[in-house]
């Protein structure tokens, strides 16, 4: 089974382990006190929508934290997270909605299969390892070839500019100017300073990705 | 900086603004979030706004020849840590890290302390290291011999004449440095390595013969430079991270299974475990640090489950898988003899015991997502 290269490796929150939250403070708020950016609350959020299921895509290259991002919303140990060999995906229900977030490996060799995800996409999340500065030029080449995929016209995307926790990361915003992105026309966009490692940012994205959901089924 | 994008990019930007960019400035002037609709959240101050400013270069080697470079013990602290474009360099970086990445080298020998994140090659040539890490990652690179520990299963892409070994260093500061990058030396999957460019016919990887000499492939610190204060050993006996063998072929069939339950010894313990059982001639195969619930005591190890359902609670237990022949009933005197005191699973008997070994490492490896 580990030779194929895309395996399925279904991880359906109800049957995740609970792990207790890491105690961060996020401007003074215990993020113990209720996991206010897990995938339950997400969905609560969603739940405004009419469709009962909502799909998020997670890409990026990889070693870029796209993993470990979605072990934080799950809160789940990442500690101990191996490299994606095919995809990774949870799921959390509730009353009749679904939220299913897929996490694809990033590897040059696997990106083609990408397209194979497009479909019914709601959202885009695309991570990229602010530290990584020697591949900026590859991460920018790959989201502009997704922002240009009839598949995916009109998504809203997200940006993690991901591992801020790292000291040669650039901020959020030279990454914006190299990428481009207030070029983008034919969408919503946001562009998010986070470090997935300690969970600071995640919120403040999914909070947007939220948003930009819920506006655009209205 | 220049443009990131690809010269194929169709976007031009229109002449009027359909719509408007909103920008979030924190009080350092570097917006934490930009969008296009409708604003963000409200700027914030992120431990990355808080902490002192650095100069990345400081984290950095560049473009150096010929040289010995690196970090002494205690002078990179777990922060990042980047290499790129260097020729004929000795590096050692005698500390633990978040992550490191290694860009464009040629015939350099390299030592990496433990890396709590990911350690990555890219576009490296002749290369021969010593590496501790979470996640180890090649990418475009050829002829590399590496001396690993890693706590997730090692990949590799379009990269070829790739040879592994078990990780086999010592320095005095070591052991902590583990610790402080959160990786356990008994989680050491070195020697299963996936590779996302296999090539029909050819293997790009394979295993360094057992008795391979460390130092002769990655050289101590020369008397000269300035790390020869550190007293590093790559002896079998003083390695930090005991030496498996993984995925060579077993010379015996029969194994046993080894289990030591959390307690301030534990590491200790089974130690003493691997020097008692090598001095006997046997050989360790695998070994594992892990946590477990009473539910999984009950399911791996089925009728002798009741006695150590309780001592779970404590903290990971440190499982050992030992080869030879006559093991199992070596290991039961060793048990008796020399842990007496100690709560301890052990294989019955050689007829059941490679049956404990498979159901406490496929237990292990479903937990540890491998």
């Amino acid at each position: 089974m580990r030779n194929t290269v895309l395996q399925s490796r279904a991880g359906a929150a109800t049957h995740v382990t609970p792990t207790p939250a890491p105690l961060v403070t996020l401007g003074g708020v215990s993020r113990r006190e209720g996991n206010k950016m897990g995938l339950l609350s997400i969905l609560r959020k969603l739940k405004s929508t009419p469709d009962q299921e909502v799909r998020i895509l997670l890409l990026g290259l990889d070693n870029g934290g796209k993993t470990t991002l979605l072990k934080q919303l799950a809160s789940e140990d990442i500690s101990h997270i191996t490299p994606t060999q095919g995809f990774n995906i949870k799921s959390v229900q509730s009353q009749g909605f679904k939220l299913n977030v897929w996490d694809i490996g990033g590897q040059r060799k696997i990106r083609p299969y990408w397209r194979n995800y497009f479909e019914n996409t709601d959202v885009l999340i695309y991570v990229i390892d602010s530290a990584d500065r020697k591949r900026f030029e590859e991460t920018g080449q790959e989201l502009a070839e997704l922002l240009d995929e009839e598949k995916l016209s009109g998504v809203p995307v997200l940006i993690f500019a991901n591992k801020q926790d790292l000291l040669t990361a650039a901020p959020a915003s030279e990454i914006a100017e190299g990428l481009n992105l207030h070029t983008i026309r034919d969408r919503m966009w946001q562009i998010q300073s986070c470090s997935a490692l300690t969970g600071e940012g995640i919120q403040e994205g999914m909070n947007w990705v939220c948003k930009s959901v819920n506006s655009k089924k209205k | 900086m220049g443009c990131f994008f690809s010269k194929k990019s169709k976007r031009k930007p229109s002449e009027s603004d359909e719509r408007t960019t909103t920008v979030d400035t924190a009080a350092t002037g570097n917006a934490a979030s930009l969008g296009n609709s409708g604003g963000g959240e409200e700027p914030r101050q992120y431990s990355w706004d808080k902490r002192e400013k650095v100069d990345p270069k400081d984290y950095m080697l560049t473009g150096l020849k010929d040289v010995t470079v690196g970090r002494l013990p205690g002078k990179l602290g777990g922060q990042q840590f980047v290499i790129q474009d260097c020729e004929n360099c000795d590096i050692y970086v005698f500390d633990h890290s978040a992550a490191v990445t290694i860009d464009d080298c040629v015939n350099c020998r390299v030592v990496l302390g433990p890396a709590k994140g990911s350690v990555f090659f890219r576009d490296c040539r002749d290369v021969k290291c010593v590496v501790a890490c979470q996640q180890f990652r090649t990418r475009d690179c050829k002829k590399m011999e590496v001396f690993l520990c890693c706590a997730t299963q090692p990949i590799i892409e379009s990269s070829t004449g790739m040879r592994f070994g078990c990780f086999q260093y010592f320095y005095p500061e070591l052991a902590f440095h583990f610790k402080d990058a959160g990786l356990s030396v008994f989680n050491n999957n070195w020697s299963n390595v996936h590779d996302f460019t296999p090539v029909s016919g050819e293997t790009n990887w394979s295993l360094l013969p057992e008795a391979s000499a460390v130092l002769e492939s990655v050289p101590p610190p020369g008397p000269e430079s300035e790390f020869k204060s550190v007293r590093i050993s790559a002896d079998a006996e003083r390695s930090i991270v005991p030496l498996t063998t993984g995925g060579r072929r077993k010379a015996s069939e029969e194994s046993c299974l080894f289990v030591f339950f959390a307690g301030e010894y534990s590491t200790a313990n089974a130690r003493k475990l691997i020097d008692e059982a090598s001095a006997k001639g046997f050989v360790l195969i695998q070994t594992k640090e892990v946590s477990m619930r009473p539910e999984d005591v009950k399911r791996v190890f089925q009728n002798s489950a009741e006695s150590l359902v309780e001592c779970v609670t404590n903290g990971p237990v440190i499982a050992l898988e030992l080869s030879g022949d006559g093991v199992v009933e070596a290991c039961r005197s060793i048990a008796d003899e020399v842990f007496s005191g100690t709560k301890v699973f052990v294989s019955d008997n050689k007829n059941t015991s490679s049956r404990d070994v498979d159901s406490f490492f496929n237990f292990a490896d479903m937990q540890m997502g491998l």
